[in-house]
């Protein structure tokens, strides 16, 4: 009974990594209506900047939280501005698909080049001492990132449902020309909401290096995570993503313990293609989908 | 004139891709160097899988970025036969056997998603693939990898030099290119490219949209193993994180995007460009620049993706292609027929309806419709909006099943059957048009047209002089090979009614073919329900405009919130009270 309250407990804390990781990725996707297959390349970039300024400056990892997600607001308004904003009306869905794959590649390599194959271990800053909470053990890190994912999801709610811009990005999402026939910015609604999303994965990155190793391809394993997760919740849900994440996390746990470490990606690709088939609007979408023929 | 010019044009392009494939074979032979004949041996490899996936990912326009999983399978049964004594020439046919087996069951649950979620499904299944490759390790060799005996000679497909591997490579290209211009001037590929451009329309004009994908996935997996089985043969070592590998999956579409999706011999060429670069950077720079050719390919599918969407074939296209805009001489348009004679007389009944129910949700649709339609009458459906009319439409061509009631049409054998999805009731002879239209928007007209003439017609050269005959009766023969995204409203409304009319319907359904065209088209049109009319086809017509409604229709069924209130002669229908009151309003139904 212990061991099952504990396997429950890890998939929960994996549950707050995945959630606190994939956030940004179902705002971008729910949005802009884009894929970005480089959102594993900003976590990637986040952790090495999370990296080298906790070394360089000798400061605890979280506070370089200040600097990380700023800059990974620019690069995700970046992105949006250069790279997505001139193929959002182009003939198929191909080309941006193509783009951000090109994107994550080149960041990728890139980092390969600059920083080698091996891997960056971010000063763990006490973070990986366990806390004791009745019969079961949990890392004061997973703790931490825990509990800011469900505040993250929370804040990023309240801010969609009761802020002028927030309720300007909710009417972007629905229709973009009405709104912007209302006098809203769309292509402004869209850097913002991009440049959000990838400091949503700032504040991940900063949080996710003390406890995991850092190197080029880092991001690679959290990009699938975060799609089936953000498919899981339902286009753009952000509760949805959260309860979508907690549920990978258990299924990723449990799988891992009861079937075999080695097949745990096989149930939770194979929960996904399951989902994605049989109800392709997410556990907890309700709104008619594009994406699927009747 | 012009045909001279699109057959120079062609000429050229046929000596452009035999000097092409030559050089693959000849530059290596007559440098005769180790590195060169191993560079132009994977550009051989690369290019063909490149086209191999195009058949799926351009011309049937599902990205797919799993197909490493069917040049997986061919690859590791090759060696895991070798490895049991026998040959890879054999090996080569059971790999892509399994293959077709892996991708029907891997595509025929994904053909529901579009874009993004197909590919997302794709990479899903290949992780899947990957993982469990890791784990049967008795089987696979797990993650250590699988060796080939090293017996040289052609029976092995192991060679001490390089030159038998070109010419097998070679082979295998020619091969894939063939299989692929094939498909593209067949009946399947027309099918194939309509089912990516509109997947209703499509379905309309007959074509069996989930066949033609899985023939064409079926096909491009067969190629993949193949090249798979002899990459193996070449290489001598296959490990799972090597052969699954996202990354190899995305390459393989990057050649086919940067030398043009969708093209024959696009990805051919991206490879032949890219792969040389690649291969020397990384032959030069060797590991002291690890991630180098990575960052390269990056940065050039960003570059290609935002500045020559249509790659290395748009380009060459421009230059080779005659301009599409070459007018022909429009011959004399349909000619106006007598208008319709009072008191026609009609055949036997060729459609009933029963009592068809249809809710959405709260709303009820359509409540109680029955009708029935003669033979060679014209039936006016009118009603005013969200009265139901496109539901009826719906449910009487096979994409909206009717809750309750019943649809029966009689077939050419005059017996009634009940036809169930929009293919069957094309191929009882039911074609039907959109309201909005919905053409083949990169395909030229003629291509539009020919798609329903594949309906009657599998030969090509058939469907074409339909096609035409077609278009010409429709006065769209100016605009044979123009795009379809081209055309004005009043023409896309025409090419909606050729595509139909190439079909050969016996029963036409005609939703709104007049709205938002002028005056003078709907005198056109008129004239041309005439005729098709005359030529024994019977038509139900949706219709707002009146004028038509009027000298077209024998009978005219008023519809009003899903329930048919009126019915009879146009002349008796207008004077209805209860019709005035339904467009109208209650004080209007006495005036």
């Amino acid at each position: 009974m212990e061991t099952f309250l504990q396997v429950v407990t890890n998939g929960l804390m994996l549950g707050g990594l995945f959630a606190i990781v994939s956030v940004g990725l179902t705002l971008i996707f729910g949005i802009v209506k884009v894929i970005n297959f480089a959102h594993g390349e900003y976590l990637m970039i986040g952790m090495y900047l999370t990296f080298l300024l906790a070394t360089g400056l000798d400061v605890h990892p979280y506070l370089t939280v200040a600097a990380v997600a700023p800059l990974l607001f620019v690069l995700g308004a970046l992105t949006q501005r250069f790279l997505i904003q001139p193929l959002m009306h182009a003939r198929d869905e191909h080309v941006q698909i193509f783009a951000t794959v090109g994107l994550s590649t080149a960041l990728m390599n890139l980092a390969l080049l600059v920083f080698g194959a091996d891997i960056a271990s971010t000063p763990a800053s006490g973070l990986r001492t366990s806390l004791h909470i009745g019969p079961v053990r949990i890392l004061a890190g997973q703790a931490v990132i825990f509990c800011v994912s469900i505040a993250l999801v929370v804040g990023l709610h309240y801010y969609l449902q009761r802020t002028q811009t927030g309720r300007a990005i909710r009417a972007v999402a629905q229709n973009r020309d009405a709104a912007q026939l209302m006098g809203i910015n769309v292509n402004w609604i869209y850097v913002l909401t991009f440049g959000i999303g990838a400091a949503c994965v700032g504040l991940a990155a900063s949080l996710v290096a003390p406890l995991y190793p850092t190197q080029p391809t880092s991001g690679t394993y959290f990009v699938l995570i975060a799609f089936v997760v953000v498919v899981l919740g339902g286009l753009g849900s952000i509760g949805g993503a959260f309860v979508g994440a907690m549920i990978i996390g258990l299924i990723d746990s449990l799988s891992g313990f009861y079937i075999g470490s080695d097949l745990r990606e096989v149930a939770v690709f194979g929960v996904f293609l399951l989902i994605l088939i049989l109800k392709p609007s997410g556990l907890f979408g309700r709104r008619s989908l594009a994406h699927v023929s009747p | 004139m012009t045909q001279d010019k699109t057959d120079s044009a062609q000429r050229r392009g046929v000596i452009a891709l035999a000097l092409v494939l030559l050089g693959i074979l000849a530059i290596p032979i007559a440098m005769d160097d180790q590195f060169i004949y191993h560079i132009f041996v994977t550009i051989c490899i690369f290019a063909a899988l490149s086209t191999a996936w195009n058949i799926v990912g351009g011309y049937a326009g599902q990205l797919s970025l799993g197909h490493a999983i069917f040049y997986g399978i061919g690859a590791y049964a090759a060696v895991m036969l070798t490895n049991l004594g026998i040959t890879p020439w054999i090996g080569m046919f059971v790999g892509a056997f399994f293959a077709v087996i892996a991708a029907i069951v891997v595509s025929y649950p994904c053909f529901r998603l579009h874009g993004p979620f197909f590919a997302l499904a794709t990479i899903a299944f290949l992780e899947v693939f990957r993982v469990l490759a890791l784990h049967f390790r008795s089987f696979t060799g797990g993650a250590t990898g699988m060796m080939i005996p090293l017996n040289v000679g052609w029976e092995w497909m192991v060679f001490r030099d390089r030159l038998p591997a070109l010419i097998i490579a070679f082979g295998l290209l020619l091969l894939t290119l063939a299989v692929a211009w094939w498909i593209r001037n067949r009946r399947l590929g027309f099918q194939l490219i309509a089912t990516r451009e509109r997947e209703s329309a499509a379905r309309a004009a007959g074509v069996g949209t989930v066949r033609v994908r899985l023939v064409g996935v079926s096909i491009s997996a067969a190629l993949c193993a193949m090249m798979g089985s002899f990459h193996a043969m070449y290489l001598t070592f296959i490990e799972p994180e090597a052969v699954f590998s996202l990354t190899f999956s995305i390459q393989i579409a990057l050649f086919a995007l940067i030398g043009g999706i969708g093209t024959i011999f696009g990805p051919l060429l991206g490879a032949v460009m890219l792969v040389p670069i690649t291969e020397f950077a990384r032959g030069w720079l060797g590991s002291g620049a690890l991630g180098l050719h990575g960052f390269v390919y990056g940065v050039v599918l960003v570059l290609v993706v935002l500045f020559m969407p249509n790659g290395i074939m748009g380009l060459v296209q421009r230059f080779f292609e005659p301009d599409r805009s070459a007018s022909e001489a429009e011959p004399a348009s349909v000619p106006a027929e007598a208008r319709a004679s009072e008191a026609r007389s009609f055949g036997e009944d060729v459609l009933q309806v029963e009592r068809l129910d249809k809710h959405f949700g709260g709303l009820h649709v359509t409540n109680n419709v029955s009708f029935s339609l003669k033979e060679g009458e014209v039936l006016a459906l009118i009603g005013p909006n969200g009265a139901g009319k496109t539901t009826v439409f719906n449910m009487i061509s096979g994409f909206l099943k009717a809750d309750s009631g019943s649809v029966v049409v009689r077939g050419p054998d005059g017996q009634f059957h009940s036809p169930t999805t929009p293919g069957d009731y094309a191929a009882i002879g039911v074609g039907r048009t959109f309201q909005i239209v919905q053409p083949f928007a990169s395909m030229t007209v003629e291509e539009n047209i020919m798609v329903g003439a594949f309906h009657r017609h599998h030969n090509v050269v058939d469907a074409r002089e339909a096609a035409r005959e077609t278009a010409h009766r429709l006065g769209l023969g100016r605009w044979l090979h123009a795009e379809a995204r081209g055309l004005t409203i009043g023409g896309l409304k025409r090419l909606e009614v050729a595509r139909v009319m190439a079909m050969e319907p016996r029963i036409l359904l005609l939703d709104e073919v007049m709205a938002g065209i002028n005056q003078t088209d709907v005198r056109r049109a008129v004239d041309l329900m005439l005729s098709i009319r005359d030529s024994g086809v019977s038509i139900i017509a949706i219709e707002h405009v009146m004028q038509a409604v009027m000298s077209l229709s024998d009978r005219v069924i008023v519809l009003n919130s899903g329930e048919i209130i009126a019915e009879g002669t146009p002349q008796e229908v207008v004077r209805d009270a209860t019709v005035i009151q339904a467009y109208l309003g209650k004080e209007f139904a006495n005036a």
